[in-house]
C-alpha cells in the first residue's frame, strides 16, 4: 500500500506568475549528418526569438537572459559528457548559470519545470529551456539497447534490451483486464501519422489505414512498429519569463497555470496497490464497477501512478476541473498505442478502463471535443528524447498564440528542411483555443509532467 | 624529437558532410553490491527474496526482486527463501530485442506472481506458449552461469 501523508499532496504553488513567451524547433529526422548538435539548438533558439513576433531583437533578448535550461535524455547517444556547457558557449549565454536536467523521456518536461521553478521563485525572470537529442550515431538496435538501459539493468534490461518489450508486457495485462479492440489502438497510430502529414518538422507522417497498422509487423506482440515513436534527431527550444519581461517580449504571452511531475518505480515488477488517487472529475462511485470492484488492486501494469499524481497536482494547483471540458487541446506523450490510451485514464480523460472511448467517441480528433497530439506526437513527428516535452510545450503555445498556420502551413517552412508541402495541406489550428495540457512521460511511468498553459 | 602522428585512423563513412566512425571496446564493471546474494543463490538453485528485519516496519512485504534496505524504512533486511513456483500475470514475445539480448528473437517474456511475494517479477519463459493465468515453476542456469537475471527461468509447472 502507498499511504499519503499529510505533506505528500501538497498542491504546489508558484510564488509569481510564470509565462511562456515564444519557441522555437527544427525539423525532425532518422539522421542528420549535416547539422551538430550545438548547431541544431541554435536553430531552435534562432527560430524562438527571430520567428516569433518578439519586441526585442536577438542582441536585445541575449542581454534579458539570465539563467538557462537545459534538457537531454542519454548521454550515451550524444557520446558527450557536459553537453550542456558546450551547447550554453555555442548559443553565447555564458557566463550565466545554467542547468542540465535529467528524467528520461520526461526530461522535456522535467527542464520546463525546473525553468518554470525559477521564474516562480525570483531567481530568474527570462529562461530558454532547450532540449535535443541525437540518436543517429549508433545503429538502431543499439539505440534500444542504449534506451533499455534507462531499465533496471540488474532485474530487467537483459530480458530484451528492448523497451518496446517492457511496454508490450503491460499493454498485454491491460488488454487481458480490458479487451480494448486492437482496431481503437491503431486509431491512434493513423490518427498522429495523419496530423504529421501536416507539420514540416516532421519525421514520420502518412496517410495510413487502421488495415495498414493491424497488418504492419510486429515488434514484440501486440505492438507493432506504426504503433510505436520514432527515434530522431532533432532541437525544441522554449522561452519562460516572468509577467514583467514577459510583456516586454511579446504582446501575446501565455500563462503557465501549471506544470507539476510525479513518479513510479522504475521496475513496473515493484509497483505497490493502493486505492486509486481521485481527480476532481471522480468520485468514489466512478469505480464501483471498476475491474470487477477490485479497485484496490490499482495501478497495477494497466495505469500509471506518476500520471496521475502529476495530473492531481496540476489539475488542482490550476483550477481544473474536468479536463476534456476545460482543456482545449492536448499533446500527450505518445509513445506506444497502448500508453497513450492508460494515459487518457491517468489524466481522467476517461474513467479508468474506459480510456479508448476518449477515441472511439471522436473526442481526440481535430473536430472533436479535446484534438489530442496535433503536433503528430511522437508517433508520427519526433521523439528525439530530450526535446520531446519542450517540442510539446512549443506546439501548445503555437496553438493557444493562435500560430498553427504560420508554422506549418508556410510553403517557406517546408522548402527550409528540403520538403514540398503538401498539395492537400489542411490547417489543424483550433479555433480559439483557451487552455491546453501536455503529458510528459519517462520509463514505464517513472517520472511523468503534466503542463497546463493558458491564456491570460 | 618530433612526435608521430596516430597510427589507428577513424574509418570516413562519409565525406560530404563530414562523418566518421569513433571504435570503442573495452568492458564495463557490474557491482552487484548488496543485491549479489541473489545472483549467487540462482546458481545454488534458490530464488532469495529479502524481507525487513525492523520490528516497527508496517509492511513486511517479501521483495523479488530483492531489496538489501527497506524501502519502508531503510532497515537492513534478511533474506528468504522464496516459492519456486508461480503464475504469469503477463507475457510478451520479443520479436526485435535490442542489441546485447543473449536470448534469441521470439523469447517470450512473462512476469511471474509468486505467492507471499509482493512484486511481479519479470523473467522468461524457457519451455512453451505463455499464457495469463499459467502455472509455471523456476528452472536455474547452473552449468554455465552468466550471473545475470537471464539464470533464471520459468517452464510450465
Amino acid at each position: 500500500m502507498i499511504r499519503f501523508g499529510p505533506g505528500n499532496l501538497r498542491i504546489p504553488k508558484f510564488a509569481k506568475p510564470v509565462y511562456v513567451v515564444a519557441g522555437g524547433l527544427t525539423d525532425y529526422r532518422k539522421k542528420y549528418p549535416e547539422k551538430n548538435t550545438c548547431q541544431l539548438c541554435t536553430e531552435g533558439l534562432r527560430m524562438a526569438v527571430e520567428e516569433n513576433d518578439l519586441k526585442v531583437d536577438p542582441e536585445q533578448f541575449r542581454r534579458m537572459v539570465n539563467w538557462a535550461v537545459y534538457s537531454q535524455f542519454a548521454d550515451h547517444f550524444g557520446d558527450q559528457l557536459l553537453a550542456a556547457a558546450k551547447i550554453h558557449d555555442y548559443l553565447g549565454f555564458d557566463p550565466l548559470g545554467n542547468v542540465e536536467i535529467k528524467t528520461g523521456g520526461a526530461t522535456g518536461g522535467s527542464a520546463v519545470l525546473a525553468a518554470a521553478q525559477a521564474i516562480a521563485s525570483g531567481y530568474a525572470n527570462c529562461v530558454p529551456v532547450v532540449g535535443w537529442e541525437r540518436m543517429d550515431e549508433v545503429t538502431t538496435k543499439v539505440g534500444n539497447s542504449y534506451i533499455a538501459a534507462a531499465a533496471c539493468k540488474d532485474f530487467e534490461s537483459e530480458l530484451g534490451w528492448m523497451y518496446a518489450a517492457y511496454y508490450a508486457l503491460m499493454a498485454q495485462r491491460y488488454q487481458y483486464e480490458n479487451s480494448v479492440p486492437h482496431e481503437t489502438l491503431a486509431k491512434i497510430a493513423v490518427k498522429n501519422r495523419l496530423h504529421a502529414y501536416y507539420s514540416p518538422f516532421a519525421q514520420n507522417p502518412g496517410k495510413y489505414t487502421v488495415e495498414d497498422v493491424l497488418k504492419n509487423e510486429i515488434v514484440s506482440d501486440p505492438l507493432t512498429f506504426l504503433e510505436c515513436c520514432v527515434m530522431s534527431v532533432g532541437a525544441a527550444v522554449l522561452i519562460l519569463a516572468d509577467e514583467e519581461t514577459a510583456h516586454k517580449l511579446t504582446d501575446k504571452p501565455v500563462r503557465l497555470a501549471a506544470i507539476c511531475g510525479g513518479s513510479h518505480t522504475l521496475r513496473t515488477a515493484d509497483r505497490r496497490n493502493m486505492p486509486i488517487l481521485l481527480l476532481p472529475n471522480e468520485t468514489e462511485a466512478t469505480y464501483k464497477e471498476y475491474f470487477q470492484g477490485r479497485r484496490h488492486e490499482w495501478p497495477g501494469f494497466s495505469s500509471f501512478l506518476a500520471a496521475r499524481m502529476a495530473a492531481y497536482l496540476a489539475y488542482n494547483m490550476a483550477g481544473i476541473k474536468d479536463p476534456v471540458e476545460d482543456f482545449d487541446v492536448l499533446e500527450t506523450h505518445d509513445a506506444f498505442t497502448i500508453s497513450d490510451v492508460q494515459t487518457y485514464e491517468d489524466i481522467g480523460l476517461r474513467p479508468y478502463g474506459r480510456g479508448h472511448e476518449f477515441i472511439d467517441s471522436g473526442d481526440a480528433y481535430f473536430d472533436g471535443r479535446l484534438p489530442t497530439n496535433l503536433s503528430g506526437g511522437l508517433i508520427g513527428t519526433m521523439h528525439a528524447v530530450g526535446a520531446t516535452g519542450v517540442f510539446q510545450l512549443v506546439e501548445l503555445l503555437w496553438q493557444l498564440q493562435g500560430k498553427y498556420d504560420k508554422f506549418h502551413g508556410d510553403p517557406k517552412m517546408w522548402t527550409r528542411y528540403g520538403k514540398k508541402k503538401p498539395a492537400d495541406w489542411k490547417s489543424l489550428q483550433v479555433k480559439n483555443p483557451k487552455r491546453g495540457c501536455a503529458i510528459s512521460h519517462a520509463g514505464t511511468g517513472s517520472h511523468v509532467t503534466c503542463a497546463i498553459m493558458e491564456k491570460p | 624529437m618530433a612526435i608521430d602522428w596516430p597510427t589507428r585512423a577513424a574509418e570516413v563513412l562519409n565525406d560530404e558532410p563530414l562523418v566518421i566512425k569513433n571504435d570503442k571496446f573495452w568492458y564495463h564493471i557490474h557491482s552487484y553490491g548488496g543485491w549479489g546474494k541473489f545472483f549467487q543463490g540462482l546458481r545454488a538453485k534458490k530464488l532469495l527474496a529479502t524481507r525487513c528485519t525492523n520490528p516497527k516496519c508496517a509492511e513486511k512485504r517479501l521483495w523479488l526482486p530483492p531489496r538489501a534496505e527497506c524501502p519502508d524504512c531503510w532497515h537492513d533486511m534478511e533474506w528468504v527463501e522464496a516459492p519456486q513456483v508461480g503464475t504469469i500475470y503477463t507475457h510478451s514475445t520479443v520479436t526485435y530485442p535490442g542489441e546485447l539480448f543473449r536470448l534469441a528473437p521470439g523469447t517470450p517474456l512473462i512476469s511471474v506472481e509468486i505467492e507471499g511475494v509482493c512484486t511481479k517479477l519479470m523473467s522468461w519463459l524457457k519451455d512453451g506458449k505463455p499464457a495469463f493465468g499459467m502455472k509455471v515453476k523456476a528452472v536455474f542456469n547452473t552449468a554455465k552461469p552468466t550471473n545475470t537475471i537471464l539464470d533464471l527461468a520459468w517452464v510450465p509447472a
